[in-house]
């Protein structure tokens, strides 16, 4: 599975400067002037549909229908993937989607590009003020916001308390002691790599760029500008090709059966992931629980505090859902009551509000050596950074990058030449869309 | 495709009045509502894409391009990488499963072999395992942390293959697919050498010839039209893999998402989101397979012709 | 030459019964590896040698644990696999024979072209069509319905060139023609007297279509959004996809992999006496 996110921190551009609130529509309830805004009783009995991949999200979907008789809502497991994204825009195109979705936020442009989500600005002004306004813009696009968010996934650094000991490492504080710490492992123990870098996953680098400081699209008046070729993104993908090329780090893919039994016999002893990584170790290394510890992101420089996100997701309304008010007052109590709140985190999110992250105070049982968890993992979350603005082909982008990068590690060719081959095929596909882009 | 039409022992003589309209009636309306009216909402969309109006992020909107999608398709690099993947795979899968299919044919035909009942479910028994299910399960015995060959051979101190090398892929990826059809090309090619009268060869016995050579001499040419419809199955089955690949894709960086051509068309609809030059490429692969298949027969009518028969 | 010397047959039947034998291990390799693996609980499946089965209560332990996923949700998954490709399968027997019995006994307008569109049909791969089938069925409302799967499946070209092939070879004209005499309908004809005698060719055809209903994955995977409908391989496919993150699943994953490939053995195994493969090479001899 792979899990991505990108965070709005700034809402600087024309795009992103007039978010959310209320002032456009009409309160939720009323009569619907025109298509746009939302109308209808958000009261009225109704069934719902709701596509959701999250694992036992039926449990806060189960509160909801014992809390609500008169609206039930239906939860359709998905696979997730790529192909959910075609396969909700064509349920769209005949007029069966589901109702409410549960939708990646970088997935979110090419949906709302292709005019499958409701605007719910009219709706959300209850619960604005629940998320931090960095995780608010993630869903808001041209003044108008079309999903609320549910989870986020700030990136953190995951290592084996117990080796780093006995072999008497230390927790690296910026990435040139990460990279010199990933020689003193192989020289040490050739049996053992600090960590592997997966190149098939396009919003883990999302991250780390972010974390460096990239911002891969900006929209100035109309025109987009793409810097994925650019300093920071060159710099991280540089340096990970260092790594890869010496040896001194695996390079092969995250999540699958071979990973798994690294991470769980120790061949593996460190993971640059983010704060729902705790939960995937606790399946992934069950011989490792106790012994795992949490640390911030390595930093680029001695004495910053950035980190970038990975994964997460938010919950939207389908525009030919024709029980959209009742569809939004669910899309906000998923997001934001406080009981659905604290069913989600029991089953492994990291909620996006901030009432939701203070509600965590016992570290999970797997970490359970780190009873701070919480805590750490709320300050980093503090100094995460994310793009600008996600930009509308970010499905094309990802691809190129899973396409380019496992050729650059399998080649052991220059990592940070990839930057301007995605960057190459990002820019054709926008104007080939018809989008007017800036420079090149 | 039309060689059975000679072939057919007995010729339709009959006009049957209407009947032959219904009877054939639910078959051709399936067929023009799920095969042909899709083929030409494709053809459709391949000439149509999305334009963007408006700025920022704006609204796509469907447009006529005309060709505009084909020269995508042909100018497409990742396309023609794609394709010439598939032949270096084919060119593993199709010979060896054939190979396979045939010797283990006629071992099962030979005279004096032992185990032939169990032999021949065990070896068709794979066909039964769905493709994503079989690829999971050679997956599994590829990844050196967790395959028990890699295990096996370190623990006797000799090296272990790496399944997922730049060469070794296409064996790997070759294997799945062979391992799953083997088994019913043998069935078709062995049932089709069980039809053939067994005195053609009692001459030949006494003539002092060897089993492989009537293998060789006699089984063989009388088994070419079954031969030939099988190949130009296993051709098709090569033009369109996709699943052994899009499965094992996820475990290793050595297969990318566009590595054969319906992966590549995979990407563009279900990736890219653009089912426009998805349509167009399909298409176009679609047209080949056409064009491959009918020169395949051709080919073969023309040697039947050559040599008499 | 009279018979070979007793040694030289002894030597003969050793190599090609080894090469057999040989192939056979190959076929089982894979699936034995699933059958160890569902004996190893979640804990031992990546830690242990995966070449030896664990007697520790594994296999047990998964399959309660399948039982247990989702209200027992595999076993309908397994239910609605054996109703697509069950009843998609007898329904394409059932257009495909009279298709198939028609065009090898009857000359209409019209023949050679339905004949050959339907073999052109082939070519077309599936991944062209599963979209616009897609957005053609929910026009009608049926997309997510268990004939969003059936009705597309039962239109197998393939089915009907056998039937085709099947009905001209084994079915006598002259048989027919008395039956005319007799003063039987068309219909009734086909139905009583070529039907019975087209049936292990028909049996052959059903296995086919059975097995290629129940690994699709495509068609289910496009046409249907509710979990409750997904046949197996959807079923498992969402299962693994998931299991990326959840290790446990795998264990999930591999042993409702073992228990899908059981009944089509099952039926395989039972249907074996009827097969009719040589049917599908082209040609019927006798």
């Amino acid at each position: 599975m792979r899990r991505r996110t990108f965070l709005g921190a700034s809402a600087a551009t024309l795009l992103l400067s007039a978010c959310g609130g209320n002032g456009a529509g009409e309160e939720g309830g009323g009569q619907a002037a025109s298509a746009s805004p939302i109308g209808g009783d958000e009261n009225a009995p109704t069934t719902l549909v709701f596509w959701s991949w999250a694992e036992n999200i039926q449990r806060v979907v189960d509160l909801w229908n014992d809390k609500n008789p008169t609206q039930k809502v239906q939860l359709s497991g998905q696979a997730a993937g790529d192909e959910l994204v075609a396969k909700f825009l064509t349920a769209v195109k005949a007029g069966n989607a589901p109702d409410v979705l549960q939708a990646e936020y970088q997935s979110l442009p090419t949906l709302i590009t292709n005019n499958a989500l409701q605007d719910l600005s009219s709706v959300v002004g209850p619960v604005k003020s629940a998320f931090p306004q960095g995780t608010w813009d993630l869903t808001s696009f041209g003044g108008a916001t079309y999903a609320i968010p549910a989870d986020v996934g700030p990136m953190m650094l995951f290592y084996r308390a117990d080796i780093f000991e006995k072999m008497g490492l230390s927790v690296p504080k910026t990435w040139e002691e990460f990279g010199a710490l990933a020689e003193t492992v192989r020289a040490k123990d050739d049996k053992r790599y600090l960590t592997t870098f997966s190149p098939g996953d396009a919003g883990w680098l999302a991250g780390f760029a972010q974390q460096a400081g990239a911002n891969w699209w900006t929209n100035d008046g109309g025109s987009w500008q793409v810097a994925i070729d650019d300093p920071a993104t060159r710099k991280m993908l540089g340096f990970w090709g260092g790594l890869v090329n010496s040896g001194a780090v695996l390079g092969d893919p995250m999540y699958t059966p071979q990973w798994n039994s690294q991470m769980n016999d120790g061949t593996i002893i460190a993971w640059p992931s983010a704060v729902w990584g705790a939960g995937v170790l606790a399946g992934v290394a069950p011989s490792g629980k106790g012994k795992w510890r949490m640390a911030p992101l390595p930093q680029w420089s001695a004495g910053e505090q950035f980190t970038g996100f990975w994964g997460g997701s938010s919950t939207a309304v389908s525009a030919t859902s024709t029980k959209k008010a009742q569809a939004a007052k669910f899309a906000r109590w998923l997001s934001a009551d406080p009981e659905a709140l604290k069913l989600l985190i029991e089953i492994g999110l990291y909620p996006a509000a901030l009432q939701g992250q203070s509600q965590l105070d016992v570290a999970p049982e797997y970490m359970a050596d780190q009873p701070d968890y919480y805590t750490s993992a709320a300050a980093i979350a503090k100094t995460a950074r994310g793009f600008s603005s996600w930009g509308p082909n970010t499905n094309v982008t990802y691809g190129a990058f899973e396409d380019l990068m496992p050729k650059a590690v399998r080649g052991r060719s220059d990592f940070a030449a990839v930057a301007a081959q995605v960057q190459q095929a990002s820019v054709a596909d926008l104007k080939k869309q018809g989008y007017q882009v800036a420079g090149g | 495709m039309t060689t059975a039409d000679d072939t057919t022992p007995s010729r339709p003589a009959r006009r049957g009045g209407a009947a032959p309209y219904l009877m054939t009636g639910p078959v051709v309306l399936l067929f023009a509502v799920f095969i042909l009216v899709p083929i030409g909402y494709a053809v459709w969309l391949s000439l149509h894409a999305m334009r963007v109006r408006g700025a920022g992020l704006g609204i796509r909107t469907e447009v006529f391009t005309g060709l505009e999608n084909y020269l995508s398709a042909i100018q497409d690099s990742a396309l023609h990488e794609a394709t010439q993947r598939m032949l270096g795979y084919g060119l593993i899968m199709v010979p060896t499963t054939m190979g396979l299919a045939l010797l283990f044919a006629l071992l099962l035909d030979a005279p004096r072999v032992g185990g032939k009942r169990a032999s021949r479910i065990t070896i068709f028994l794979p066909y039964a395992v769905p493709g994503v299910i079989a690829t999971l399960l050679w997956g599994f015995i590829y990844l050196p942390a967790v395959s028990p060959v890699t295990a096996t051979l370190r623990a006797a101190g000799l090296p272990a293959p790496d399944f997922f090398g730049d060469v070794s892929i296409f064996f790997s990826v070759a294997n799945i697919a062979v391992w799953g059809s083997v088994g019913f090309n043998m069935v078709v090619l062995y049932t089709q050498l069980r039809a053939i009268p067994g005195e053609l060869y009692d001459a030949a016995r006494i003539d002092g010839c060897a089993e492989w050579q009537i293998a060789l001499r006699i089984k063989i040419p009388l088994l070419r039209p079954a031969l030939v419809m099988t190949s130009v199955f296993t051709l098709i089955g090569m033009l369109q893999v996709f699943s052994e690949p899009a499965t094992l894709r996820p475990m290793t960086n050595t297969i990318t998402q566009d590595w054969v051509p319906l992966m590549r068309i995979y990407q563009q609809a279900f990736v890219d989101n653009d089912i426009h030059l998805a349509a167009a490429s399909s298409v176009l692969l679609a047209g080949v397979t056409v064009l491959l298949s009918l020169a395949a027969l051709a080919a073969f009518r023309l040697r039947v012709a050559r040599s008499g028969r | 030459m009279s018979a070979p010397p007793a040694a030289a047959a002894r030597r003969a039947k050793v190599l090609p019964t080894l090469i057999l034998a040989l192939g056979g291990v190959y076929a089982l390799l894979p699936l034995l590896w699933v059958i160890f693996a569902a004996t190893k609980s979640p804990d031992e499946l990546f830690t242990t040698f995966s070449g030896r089965p664990s007697f520790t209560g594994g296999f047990g332990q998964n399959v309660a644990a399948l039982h247990d996923f989702g209200d027992g949700r595999f076993w309908l998954w397994m239910l609605n696999s054996l109703i697509y490709a069950g009843g998609g399968a007898l329904l394409t027997v059932v257009v495909s024979a009279a298709a198939g019995y028609a065009l090898a006994k009857y000359h209409f307008a019209g023949r050679r072209l339905i004949f050959g569109a339907l073999l052109a049909g082939v070519l077309v791969p599936q991944i062209t069509l599963a979209i616009p089938q897609y957005l053609l069925l929910s026009q009608i409302g049926l997309v997510g319905s268990y004939w969003s799967v059936i009705l597309p499946s039962m239109i197998s070209p393939y089915s009907v060139y056998l039937c085709r092939i099947y009905a001209g070879a084994a079915v006598p004209d002259e048989i027919l023609e008395a039956g005319r005499v007799d003063g039987s309908g068309e219909f009734r004809l086909l139905w009583s007297v070529a039907a019975p005698i087209m049936a292990p060719g028909l049996v052959t055809v059903f296995l086919l279509q059975f097995i290629g209903i129940w690994n699709n994955f495509l068609l289910p995977y496009i046409m249907l959004a509710d979990d409750d409908r997904f046949p197996l391989t959807v079923g498992l496919y969402s299962l693994l996809n998931r299991g990326a993150s959840q290790p446990a699943l795998y264990s999930l994953v591999i042993t409702g992999s073992l228990l899908s490939i059981i009944p089509i053995v099952a039926l395989f195994l039972f249907l074996q006496r009827y097969w009719r493969l040589d049917l599908v090479a082209g040609g019927l001899k006798g």
